[in-house]
Parts: C-alpha cells; structure tokens; sequence
C-alpha cells in the first residue's frame, strides 16, 4: 500500500523520474515507481506507483498499482490498489480502483468506480493477487509484458505448420489470479469516457498454446499475460 | 452555519417522503425520499439514507444513494458507503470509504493541456 503519507520518505530513492523539463509523448511502460515532474502524454502502465508531484503533468490513460497525484492528470487511471489525489492534485477524468481517496483541496471532476468493497475492509485483507513482472490489470488497455519476450511473430513461417510456443519468455506468469472485486464491479453507464473493454477472448488465441506450459492448469481468464494485444493511442506531438 | 439547532432522527425512525429545513440535522435512521436543508447534514454509521440530497454542508459517515448537490462541502468519511453523483465545490473522500459515481468540482487546469 502506498499513499502519499506513507511514500513520501522513500519516494525519491531508486526510480525513475521525469524531470520538469522533459515531455514524454507515446506509451511508458516499466517495472519501478515513476516520479513525473514533467510532463507525459499518451499511454502510462507500470507495475507500481506513479507520483505526478506538483509540478507535473499527465494528460495520458494511466493504468498502475498506486498512484498519487499532486499535480495535473488529464485521462484516466485505472489502478489495482489505490490512488490518491493530494491536497495539490488536479485531475480529470474517471478513476477505477478498489481504494481512493480525495483529500481536501483536490479538485476532481469524472467518475470514481471502487467496486463492491465492504466499508473499512482495507484492500490488503483481499485475496492476494499473484503479480510477477507484468502486471494483469482487470481492464484498461490489455496487459503484456514489460520486458520484451520473445513472441513468435504474426505470420508464422510458413515451413512450420502449427505456431510453437516460444522458447523462451521470461516473464510469463504461471497463472493469474485475479482479486474478485473487479469482475464483480457494476458497470456504471454513462458520463465520459469509461476505460476500454476487456480484450475480446479472440486477441488471446495466440497466447493459448502455452496454457500447458509452465504448469498452468488454470483455465485461461479473458485477460491474459502477454495476450500481445495492443491498443495504440494516437498521440499528437506537441512541443512546449 | 450553526443556528444553534440540530435535529436528530434516531436510530428507531424511518422517513419516508420529502424532509426539508433550514437547521442542521443529523440521521441514525433512514430515510428515503428526498432531502433538502439549507445547513449542515451528517448521517452518521447508522444511518441509512436513500435519497436525492441538496444540503450546504454534506457528512457522510453511514451509507447514501441518490444525486447529492452540497453548496460548499461533502465529506465521505472512512466508514462511508456511498453511491450516487456529487456536484460540490469540495469533495473529500476518506481512505476506507466507498463511493461509486462521479464526482463534479472545479477543476483549474494549466492553459496548454
């Protein structure tokens, strides 16, 4: 669990941070906590915590474990944990996540979708979720691996008959659990725009001949690890 | 914003129908309908309360649904459940609370975004 609180003593020691003079336009992915002081535009996934300090700025669809904002966010951020919008955060746009928590002073104007969690029950009494490297987020844009694997390549050589399963990819999980409380969120109609659609169950076909492998004796779930979909997002570049 | 007044509807008290007033009220109980005060509204851990608010002052400690509309402030404490859409200058959501909707304040964004 991080909020701002509890980060604020560790947040600048081993991560990566965007300083107030870059923009970043296009898709960030990574593995470690991101600082943006800066500026970043387009697609952001990590596997941990975004901080957009107060001078940053993030007009971006976000999905990650925690985020904490003291700056701007424009789009949407979906998180597995929590996110937290301080006394200087700023941001519009829809926040799914299973904990949030809007201090006095922040100002925010979209939708907030917690799901079915029972009053006072912390997300960390849920159900751990098995998170390897690449993180599985219940929806938003498909999740794939941060690290490149090797994937075996749209047309297949033709010489071959059946795709194999790649030799190697470090970073497929096993299995994937997933915590039960975003399956069972209700749709909320209306009002700007919702995050995407889980990936419809055909993109995970190429995925699927690896189900033997690595031990997984689970069924596949609609959202798998390194289902290679992606979803592009047209970002307009745009100098300061 | 103190007139001195407060109104409690106890634990035991269901209302159903239209409550308006111009004094501070606090609800154990439930109501449901529709509620509409000129001062400062708390439902406390007990209270139940399905209905469309309108308050100048919102604290929410219990469970709400319905469309809230504070003129200055709603707080949805840590033992908060609430569903419904919120139009108020500020909004504070505790950690620990539930609220599913969609919240409305002002937001002032930098010129270039």
């Amino acid at each position: 669990m991080a909020t701002a609180k509890e980060l604020s003593a560790s947040s600048n020691v081993d991560n990566t941070v965007v300083g107030p003079s870059i923009l970043i336009s296009g898709r960030l992915t990574g593995d470690e906590d991101l600082t943006v002081r800066g500026r970043v535009e387009g697609e952001l996934t990590l596997s941990r915590t975004l901080i957009v300090e107060p001078s940053g700025v993030v007009k971006a669809n976000v999905a990650v474990k925690n985020a904490i904002v003291s700056g701007v966010v424009v789009g949407n951020i979906n998180a597995t944990e929590s996110v937290e919008l301080t006394r200087e955060g700023r941001m519009v746009g829809d926040i799914r996540a299973p904990r949030v928590i809007i201090v006095d002073g922040a100002s925010f104007r979209g939708r907030v979708d917690m799901g079915d969690v029972e009053p006072g029950r912390l997300p960390a009494e849920r159900p751990a979720v098995v998170r390897p490297t690449a993180v599985t987020r219940p929806t938003a844009t498909p999740a794939r691996p941060t690290i490149p694997a090797a994937r075996p390549m749209p047309p297949p050589p033709p010489s071959r008959p059946t795709p194999p399963p790649p030799p190697a990819r470090p970073s497929a999980p096993p299995a994937v659990t997933r915590p039960s409380a975003p399956i069972t969120r209700p749709g909320l109609g209306g009002l700007g725009s919702k995050p995407l659609p889980p990936p419809p169950p055909t993109r995970v076909e190429r995925a699927e001949p690896q189900a033997g492998q690595a031990g997984s004796a689970e069924p596949p779930t609609p959202v798998l690890v390194g289902a290679g979909a992606k979803k592009k997002v047209v970002v307009k570049k745009k100098t300061r | 914003m103190a007139t001195g007044e407060t109104g409690i509807i106890g634990k035991g008290i269901v209302i159903k129908g239209n409550l308006t007033g111009g004094g501070d009220l606090v609800i154990e109980g439930r109501v449901e309908g529709q509620i509409a005060l000129k001062n400062h509204l708390t439902i406390e851990s007990t209270g139940k309360v399905q209905a469309d608010i309108r308050a100048e002052e919102l604290t929410i400690n219990g469970e709400a649904s319905g469309n809230i509309d504070a003129s200055s402030r709603v707080a949805i404490n840590a033992s908060a459940k609430v569903a419904g859409d919120i139009k108020a200058p500020r909004v504070v959501i505790e950690d620990g609370a539930v609220f599913n909707g969609s919240i409305e304040m002002d937001v002032r964004l930098p010129d270039d975004i």
